[in-house]
């Protein structure tokens, strides 16, 4: 660890160009939605291939995603979030929908911590997160109580809400609740105590 | 129901999905209108994507491959889909269009579509309309999935795709100049085998739409050539434009 070939895998998208990419895409600059795929595209998959039956859902909703990701560029305003951050609920959202209009709640509830067992990998895509960030994110996330890291799985990768994942763990919906919170606000706290 | 205190308490909720749609309304009204709340669900959110990329760019299911990795030629349909295509928030008659289309008729959508193309390929009909027609066509598809067919050797200004609509027959939404007198230009579906089956003619120039006559299997191809009006049993040239799977 720490050799300088591992430095060398630091290599975060810088923001500023992130949101010059999005500047172009809203300028009709579909070289610079290839650009944000070249960044983003293989986490993006990644992610809806988690939340979806198989690759071909995955592949389908990737595209949908960009074309969506296309149109809204306009929208998109860096002080509610990274590019990251939008580009990624894009992709989230545009799952959930496909589930919805094929009728299929799909159960995939991979655990959000379930990486931790993966980050090792040597393939992590380092444009996206260089592996000391990742490590400590998969730190932070597995210092979570087991009960707020299930509530925080069902919602966002099975994309059930608060009332659903009462009745699928049987528990009171106050509990939801207070896990949902707890388990963000240590979320929170912990990544921006790591940066 | 209007909200004038900060929803901290349900701010994680919100920006996890987690809230009920008529939970929802109410937050979002006012995080549109208070900075602060703002910040706080950018915090939330950024924290939390953060988190999801690093579980996304493994699978983290038992007996599922560690890592997974999007189609070789995924980026560059994405690309060919906008390539020349307008953005939503301009003002003119390409985004009335795009909204028209958006509307969810779907089964209305390729007919529509294909009449409103060719009336404004008739009224223009300058090359760089034809990009415009054939790049905005392709961004009104409200529903279906789209595919496009990568120029062939020599074609290189040559554009189509193949829309799958959720419901109805798939068609092609095609920018070719007008085929030679007697020729017309033929769609194929590329089989296993590998086979190809005749899916339809066309004598149009420009931009113009083709329903497929035959069958589109899951993962088939689609080429497009040059042949007789009356159409060929086998391709009898190369193709300007195809895709090997769909």
């Amino acid at each position: 660890m720490g050799s300088s070939d591992e430095k060398r895998h630091v290599v975060l998208p810088d923001k500023a160009d992130d949101v010059r990419l999005v500047e172009r895409i809203a300028g009709g600059d579909a070289e610079a939605l290839g650009e944000l795929y070249d960044r983003y595209g293989r986490t993006a998959f990644g992610m809806l291939y988690r939340m979806l039956p198989g690759p071909e859902a995955a592949e389908e909703v990737t595209q949908d995603a960009f074309h969506s990701i296309w149109r809204q560029a306009r929208s998109y305003r860096r002080e509610r979030g990274s590019v990251r951050t939008w580009l990624l609920a894009i992709c989230r959202n545009a799952a959930i929908d496909w589930r919805r209009t094929r009728g299929k709640r799909v159960e995939r509830e991979v655990a959000i911590d379930g990486a931790a067992e993966l980050l090792s990998d040597a393939k992590v895509d380092e444009r996206v997160i260089d592996a000391l960030r990742a490590e400590k994110i998969r730190k932070a996330v597995g210092e979570l109580p087991a009960e707020q890291r299930e509530v925080l799985a069902l919602a966002f990768w099975g994309g059930y809400s608060q009332s659903e994942i009462a009745a699928r763990t049987n528990t009171p919906l106050g509990t939801v609740k207070s896990r949902v919170r707890l388990g963000m606000n240590k979320l929170r706290e912990r990544l921006a105590d790591e940066r | 129901m209007t909200m004038d205190r900060h929803p901290t308490e349900d701010l994680p909720a919100y920006a996890l999905g987690a809230l009920e749609e008529s939970e929802r309304e109410s937050i979002t009204t006012h995080v549109a209108k208070c900075e602060q709340c703002t910040r706080e669900l950018a915090a939330f959110e950024d924290a939390l994507y953060e988190a999801a990329a690093v579980g996304a760019t493994g699978v983290g299911a038992p007996g599922r491959e560690a890592t997974v990795n999007p189609p070789r030629d995924l980026r560059t349909r994405i690309v060919l889909r906008h390539r020349g295509a307008r953005v939503v928030g301009g003002v003119g008659w390409p985004e009335r269009l795009r909204a028209f289309f958006l509307r969810p008729v779907p089964l209305f959508v390729p007919a529509v579509l294909a009449v409103l193309v060719l009336i404004a390929f008739a009224v223009v009909g300058t090359s760089r309309q034809q990009t415009d027609a054939y790049a905005n066509a392709l961004a009104g598809v409200a529903d279906g999935r789209v595919v496009a067919l990568a120029p062939q050797e020599g074609n290189p200004d040559a554009r189509a795709a193949i829309v799958i609509p959720a419901r109805g027959q798939p068609y092609l939404v095609v920018r070719l100049p007008a085929p030679p007198s007697g020729k017309a230009w033929e769609a194929w579906v590329l089989k296993p085998g590998p086979v190809a089956v005749p899916a339809g003619t066309s004598q149009d120039g420009g931009v113009f739409t083709l329903v497929l006559t035959s069958p589109l299997g899951a993962g088939n191809g689609i080429a497009i050539t040059l042949e007789p009006i009356a159409g060929s049993a086998q391709p009898t040239t190369r193709p300007v434009l195809a895709v090997d799977r769909t």
